[in-house]
């Protein structure tokens, strides 16, 4: 399968934070790639390196088969987290600017702006300045700025955040959409369930280090056979001191839990102790996946003061 | 290059179409024009109210002068619709052997009631030189300067006749010998390539004061128009993002570039506006020996170097903050920069060839404004100093560009604090 993106070995420091350590990644043309980790642990870095906004240290980063600065800028589209538009420009001369700066000519770009501004409902709104729309317009018109040079890879940093349902609906739809027409796109989020529901493969990246890159499915399987779903006659007050379990999360009706030890022996000392009524061994959720890796160890906190409170 | 006249054209539309520039720029021309209009119109027709005054004529001969050089005022300020000043009434008072101070008062009262303007005294020696008595306004307006003047004048004139005949001296024959002397003042004069004398210019108030201070106001109204558009453009783009979307698509150097020849147009279209409307205004007053197309030319290449020069500083500046509170107290230097090469403009002007203007007109940031007043100034600088500061503003400006896009690559993208001036240098050598 061709590589959209091929990166390997990359790091980066700021200072003396190493922002990036050592991140091999090849994301397959034609596929959404969700870029997942906490705030601050290098994801926009290695976006940015992408972007060939800024520069590793050390590795090669390939995008769209050129290794060479800038030369796949044109078919690269970014749009940040943080939108920013020329509050006082109107939409199409907006979005006329974003193209051409792709180096895309006025004459193509017209009904690109047209098709775009109508699939997602704001043709009425086209002559209009960005300070007189709504933020989920506004939003809107970010993501038309970002698809308007017909990009082969999509660089989309929460696309949906702060949309609501019926918007964030027709953007998903959209991204879909773009990837079926063969766009690769990568997903940056926190939205663990918008990545578990649109993504190909996910990447997370941790203290700039990569944790996970592969399909939900293996990613799953990986982390999936130390957790169980329980329903119990007495409810979670039934796993109260029982030292095989590492963490609960409580649902009410029913619990998920991570085990350090074997589920079979586990499930029968349960059996000893009251009614179980559900006893499953799930896959977590990249949700939990994520709280797993990312939750601040016993060393973490001490080594930041909060253990000893 | 495409795309930096893509930014370059962005920048130039976004700042024309401003209401603070069409306004403020482009209408200044037609306000001023108006406003000088609007005021010679209103200095001769706004107060047309008559002004009746009353004369206590101690001497006895100065009232009957008086009140003809009043009629002959109020003949020439016209009546009815073509009026174009108040009408002078005067009238005689009598003392009828009452005491002054009882007439004072009554006609202060008189002024109160609008019945009388003012009244004047002209005491019984006025016209004794040796005892060099003064005349008395009394008014409840203060704004009655015509009035007063007109009064002093005439009543000075008619003084000094009298004094010269009791003296037996004829005051036509006096005027005559003591006619003044005007002495204009021009350049030099030339012998053209023909053999010709080219006669020389007179230098006169406009060429002397109104020439450099268009050029001064021209130049420094077209480098604050674009820089401080810079800075404010470029911290919206950074404290939005807008940059990393934009450094996605250009690198930081074609960014900056762009912006720069964004502004460099908007001041050349502000030069165009202002030179068409000079050169109409000198065509009107039959003063087209003024405008120098070459002088016109070195202006636009002063212009562009400095549009560029601070352009660069402004944009660094900005690109380096994450606020526009940081922007304030960082962009202090580089006004202190622009604000001296105005103010010291005022010096060069004084006394445009003396050493100090010298020494100013070569330093990088003064060159615009001081060598170009200069060289409006005659008889002008030689070439080799125009020259020379012409190359190095450019070698300086070509050297802030280069810095500024070293900060830019690196300022755009930082958070946070901004740098201090070693960090600065820092980043310049990165």
């Amino acid at each position: 399968m061709t590589q959209a993106i091929e990166i390997r070995s990359v790091s980066k420091m700021f200072g003396t934070h190493q922002a990036v350590d050592d991140v091999s990644l090849d994301v397959p043309e034609g596929s959404i790639y969700g870029f997942i980790g906490p705030n601050g642990s290098g994801k926009t870095t290695t976006i940015r390196m992408i972007m060939n906004i800024i520069l590793p240290d050390r590795g090669d980063i390939t995008v769209l088969g050129e290794r060479s600065r800038g030369a796949a800028r044109d078919d690269v589209s970014y749009l940040p987290e943080e939108r920013g538009l020329y509050k006082q420009m109107p939409v199409r001369r907006l979005l006329r600017y974003y193209g051409r700066l792709k180096g895309r000519r006025p004459r193509d770009l017209d009904p690109v702006i047209t098709q775009w501004l109508e699939t997602l409902g704001l043709t009425a709104w086209a002559d209009k300045r960005i300070d007189t729309l709504s933020k989920g317009m506004a939003q809107k018109v970010q993501f038309i700025a970002a698809v308007v040079s017909q990009p082969k890879l999509l660089i989309l940093d929460e696309p949906f955040s702060g949309l609501d349902p019926v918007n964030a609906e027709s953007l998903r739809d959209a991204v879909l959409n773009l990837r079926r027409h063969g766009t690769t796109i990568v997903f940056s989020t926190h939205d663990m369930s918008a990545a578990e529901r649109i993504c190909d493969r996910i990447f997370m990246i941790f203290k700039g280090r990569k944790v996970l890159d592969g399909s939900l499915d293996a990613i799953q399987a990986e982390y999936g056979h130390d957790t169980i779903r329980l329903r119990l006659g007495q409810g979670v007050g039934a796993l109260a001191g029982l030292p095989e379990i590492e963490a609960i999360n409580d649902h009410g009706n029913h619990q998920d839990v991570r085990l350090k030890s074997d589920p079979q022996a586990f499930l029968q000392k349960l059996v000893q102790r009251t009614t179980v009524l559900q006893f499953e061994i799930a896959k977590p959720s990249l949700h939990d996946i994520f709280i797993r890796i990312a939750r601040p160890t016993t060393d973490d906190l001490q080594a930041t003061g909060e253990g000893a409170r | 290059m495409n795309r930096v006249l893509t930014i370059a054209q962005s920048e130039f539309l976004t700042l024309v179409k401003t209401k603070a520039f069409i306004i403020g720029i482009l209408m200044m021309p037609l306000l001023m024009t108006g406003f000088i209009a609007f005021m010679s119109y209103a200095e001769s027709h706004v107060d047309t109210t008559d002004r009746a005054v009353a004369v206590i004529d101690g001497t006895g001969v100065l009232f009957e002068p008086l009140a003809r050089a009043a009629d002959a005022h109020n003949q020439k300020a016209g009546t009815g619709e073509a009026k174009t000043g108040p009408h002078y009434l005067l009238t005689r008072v009598n003392l009828q052997g009452r005491p002054q101070e009882d007439v004072t008062v009554e006609l202060s009262a008189r002024v109160k009631d609008k019945d009388l303007f003012a009244f004047v005294e002209f005491p019984d020696g006025l016209l004794d030189a040796e005892k060099n008595l003064p005349m008395r306004f009394y008014a409840e307006s203060t704004t009655a300067r015509d009035l007063t003047n007109w009064i002093e004048d005439h009543v000075n004139d008619e003084i000094a006749k009298r004094r010269f005949s009791d003296a037996g001296i004829d005051q036509a024959l006096v005027r005559k010998l003591t006619a003044h002397a005007d002495l204009t003042t021009f350049g030099l004069v030339e012998r053209g390539t023909d053999g010709a004398v080219v006669p020389a210019k007179e230098i006169d108030e406009l060429s002397r004061i109104g020439i450099p201070m268009f050029v001064l106001v021209l130049m420094f109204m077209s480098v604050m128009t674009g820089a401080m558009h810079l800075l404010n453009a470029i911290i919206e783009e950074k404290m939005s993002k807008i940059s990393e979307v934009l450094l996605g698509s250009v690198t930081p150097v074609q960014l900056l570039l762009g912006k720069l020849l964004g502004v460099v147009s908007v001041s050349l279209l502000l030069a165009f506006v202002y030179f068409a409307g000079g050169m109409y205004a000198l065509v009107s007053f039959g003063r087209s020996d003024l405008i120098d197309p070459a002088l016109i030319a070195w202006f636009l290449i002063f212009m562009i170097s400095a549009a560029l020069l601070f352009g660069a500083i402004f944009l660094a500046i900005g690109s380096a903050c994450s606020n526009l509170k940081d922007s304030q107290s960082m962009v202090q230097p580089a006004m202190m920069l622009i604000l001296l090469a105005y103010l010291g403009s005022f010096v060069v002007m004084r006394a445009p060839e003396s050493g100090i203007a010298v020494g100013l007109s070569f330093f990088p940031t003064m060159t615009p404004f001081a060598m170009m007043l200069r060289m409006v100034m005659p008889p002008g600088p030689p070439m080799w100093q125009v020259v020379l500061s012409l190359v190095v503003l450019l070698a300086t400006t070509a050297g802030v560009v280069w810095a500024a896009g070293r900060i830019f690559r690196i300022g755009l993208l930082m958070q946070g604090k901004p740098p201090t001036l070693p960090e600065l240098l820092k980043w310049i050598r990165l």
